[in-house]
């Protein structure tokens, strides 16, 4: 945002939220380690506390997750760390059972 | 065998004792001994200059590598990271020699790790350490907080890691509690230098634990512990020196229930006090992550399936040359029942004939199994007085509760994950416990002076958690709830029979304990989750 600068009073409203401090913007924060509290949609759980809103099943947008690095905690990161993860599975849905493991054994 | 002789009832460890004591007084092996241990510094200093040398420049140590310290989980995290992202090549052996080179020349004092335990230990579904809700929200939403409190840098390195993040993880500015605010500027600013002054490189803490003499755990221990779903366990630990701070071990562990494990492993022990073995316990492949007290003379951890780290037991242990005579390290079962009879196990060092549990409560038999065991039959009057009687030096694990009825059972853990397994995933199970309660003097729930009485004998069932849940029938596919409290998930991916849903599901989780006429009911949540395959040892 540092060379974008805001012309207009709409334009200046967008900017504020982002130099303001954090908003609260998640609404439960379960610490439990393992899971990921960014709910958008959520990994364990949604935004609300549910499982209603996440994507179901898993499989059907696996690659919609890992192609934007979207929880490079929980899943591989396709854009930079495990590029080659998904090659030859092109289908999740169908080939997820052959997606290997990230971490090596010790 | 001598009377005095510790383990003068435990045969097995004890022709296996002898065997390492004629070994250990064989000079050609002290001098291999020796000499492997002078090699293995020497082989890491080299391997570090030909591995790692390549890239990070030599100034005043190797650059970056020099100014962190971390835990042996942490470094064998970051050794594996610069073979995924930088292609470093290393061998089993020399992964191994890496990090009890980098653990032991940069590691973390006791007291810089403790806070953390659960984390380290995999104990499952423990609940996130954070200082803050800042860390919580910035590095917590992905990770825990304990992987970032961990380890210690100072501001600038803290900088640079903030740095590596956003370049090799992009999203981390648009995806929830990101994009929100400015975290990059954030992170690199105010987050970095509250980092440095959280966890800093240089710690009095380490330096005096780097100056300070560690004791060897050789020796003979005596063990006692837990394992949700199967109970209390009270055994020994042998343990013997293999040179370079490298261990065999020997394990006996008598449950309850009446079954035994036996085995045999191998550990290391890692800047002086953090054990890291395994064992194979009867059929089961395990791991252990003990840590040991500075003074040497208690270990305590938590020990695992190697396959499935959710399944595991808490270990404690005394060394028994160490421990006065008379202590107790167990009793159980701990839970007695007022106006009736119960024999209780005592696991401990060197136990004497008397024991007094308080007014109220008579040792009616005492039966001696060996010098470090008894067993006692003891009776509660109807009109004993309910709550703790602690016994001898005041031990936490050394007191039993008397109760009239229970109050309450509340599931723990209260809110549990299992996750879907398939394909090269390994379903992660939840095992859940009913632990009885006491409301204490003042009669009223959830306050201070309640007493948590302890795991009790359950009914266990499962059922939907909400009207959602109902509607997907999660209670009918996402998987099994065992008898003993295990919950064992469904498999993974889409399932015909459920419209191609997968078997994730929100469950109730119930806990029905009988108390005397009485059926009093617990109640859980449990979350089974889909599958994560990134599944590195701190997370």
């Amino acid at each position: 945002m540092k060379r974008l600068l805001p012309l207009n009073e709409k334009a200046r409203s967008l900017a504020a939220p982002a130099a303001s401090q954090p908003s609260g913007e998640a609404a439960l924060m379960s610490n439990v380690v393992g899971c990921t509290t960014t709910f958008d949609p959520g990994w364990e759980l949604d935004a609300f506390g549910g499982m209603a809103n996440l994507c179901q099943p898993i499989e059907a947008d696996l690659y919609g997750c890992t192609d934007t690095c979207w929880w490079p905690a929980q899943l591989a990161d396709l854009v930079n760390t495990s590029p080659e993860w998904s090659d030859g599975k092109n289908s999740a849905i169908r080939d997820w059972r052959e997606l290997q493991i990230l971490f090596p054994e010790d | 065998m001598s009377a005095m002789n510790p383990m003068n009832h435990f045969p097995r460890l004890d022709r296996w004792r002898a065997l390492t004591r004629m070994a250990a007084f064989s000079v050609g092996l002290l001098a291999t001994l020796a000499a492997s241990a002078a090699g293995a510094a020497g082989d890491a200093a080299a391997l570090l200059q030909e591995k790692c040398g390549a890239c990070h420049l030599e100034e005043k140590g190797w650059q970056r590598i020099t100014n962190i310290r971390k835990t042996p989980e942490g470094w064998d995290m970051t050794l594996v990271r610069m073979g995924i992202w930088h292609k470093v090549e290393l061998s089993r052996a020399e992964r191994k020699t890496l990090v009890k080179y980098l653990a032991d020349h940069q590691g973390l004092a006791p007291e810089e790790s403790q806070p953390h335990r659960a984390l380290i230990e995999r104990q499952p579904n423990s609940v996130d350490v954070s200082p803050s809700e800042e860390l919580t929200q910035m590095c917590g939403r992905c990770h825990s907080v304990g992987r970032v409190a961990l380890q210690r840098r100072d501001a600038d390195e803290w900088r640079k890691l903030i740095h590596t993040h956003v370049g090799q993880f992009p999203s981390i500015e648009y995806s929830s509690l990101g994009r929100d605010r400015n975290w990059f500027e954030l992170a690199q600013g105010d987050l970095s230098r509250r980092l440095g002054e959280l966890y800093p490189l240089r710690a009095d803490a380490w330096r005096k634990w780097q100056a300070a003499r560690h004791a060897a755990p050789t020796g003979t221990w005596r063990v006692a512990g837990h394992r949700p779903g199967w109970g209390r366990y009270a055994g020994y630990m042998e343990v013997a020196a293999l040179g370079g701070d490298r261990y065999d071990v020997r394990y006996e562990l008598n449950f309850d229930a009446g079954n035994t494990l036996t085995g045999r492993g191998e550990s290391v022990v890692y800047a002086g006090y953090e054990w890291r073995g395994a064992a194979q316990l009867g059929n089961l492949d395990t791991l252990s992550v003990f840590a040991m007290s500075p003074d040497g003379k208690r270990m305590a951890g938590r020990w695992f399936l190697r396959k499935a780290d959710e399944i595991g037991a808490r270990f404690e242990a005394i060394r028994v040359e160490a421990a006065p005579a008379g202590t107790i390290l167990s009793l159980s079962p701990s839970l007695l029942k007022a106006g009736e009879t119960t024999e209780i196990r005592v696991a401990g060092v060197r136990l004497g004939d008397r024991f007094d549990f308080g007014p109220g409560i008579e040792v009616d038999k005492m039966t001696r199994i060996s010098e470090h065991e008894v067993r006692l039959v003891v009776s509660v009057a109807g009109d004993a007085s309910v709550g703790w009687r602690t016994l001898g030096k005041p031990d936490v694990a050394a007191r039993v509760a008397v109760y009239r009825q229970i109050d309450r059972v509340r599931v723990e853990p209260e809110f549990g994950y299992a996750r879907l397994g398939g394909g090269t995933v390994a379903p992660v199970t939840a095992q859940f416990e009913a632990i009885a309660w006491l409301d204490g003097p003042d009669g009223k729930p959830d306050t201070d002076d309640d007493v948590r009485l302890g795991p009790m004998d359950a009914q266990w069932s499962v059922d939907n958690h909400d009207e959602r849940a109902r509607a997907d029938e999660d209670a009918r596919f996402a998987g099994v709830m065992e008898p003993h409290g295990q919950f064992i998930p469904a498999p993974a991916g889409p399932n015909p029979a459920r419209n191609d849903l997968s078997n994730t599901g929100d469950l109730s989780v119930v806990a029905k304990v009988v108390d005397g006429a009485r059926t009093v009911t617990g109640t859980g949540r449990l979350v089974v989750a889909a599958q994560r395959w990134n599944t590195p040892p701190l997370r």
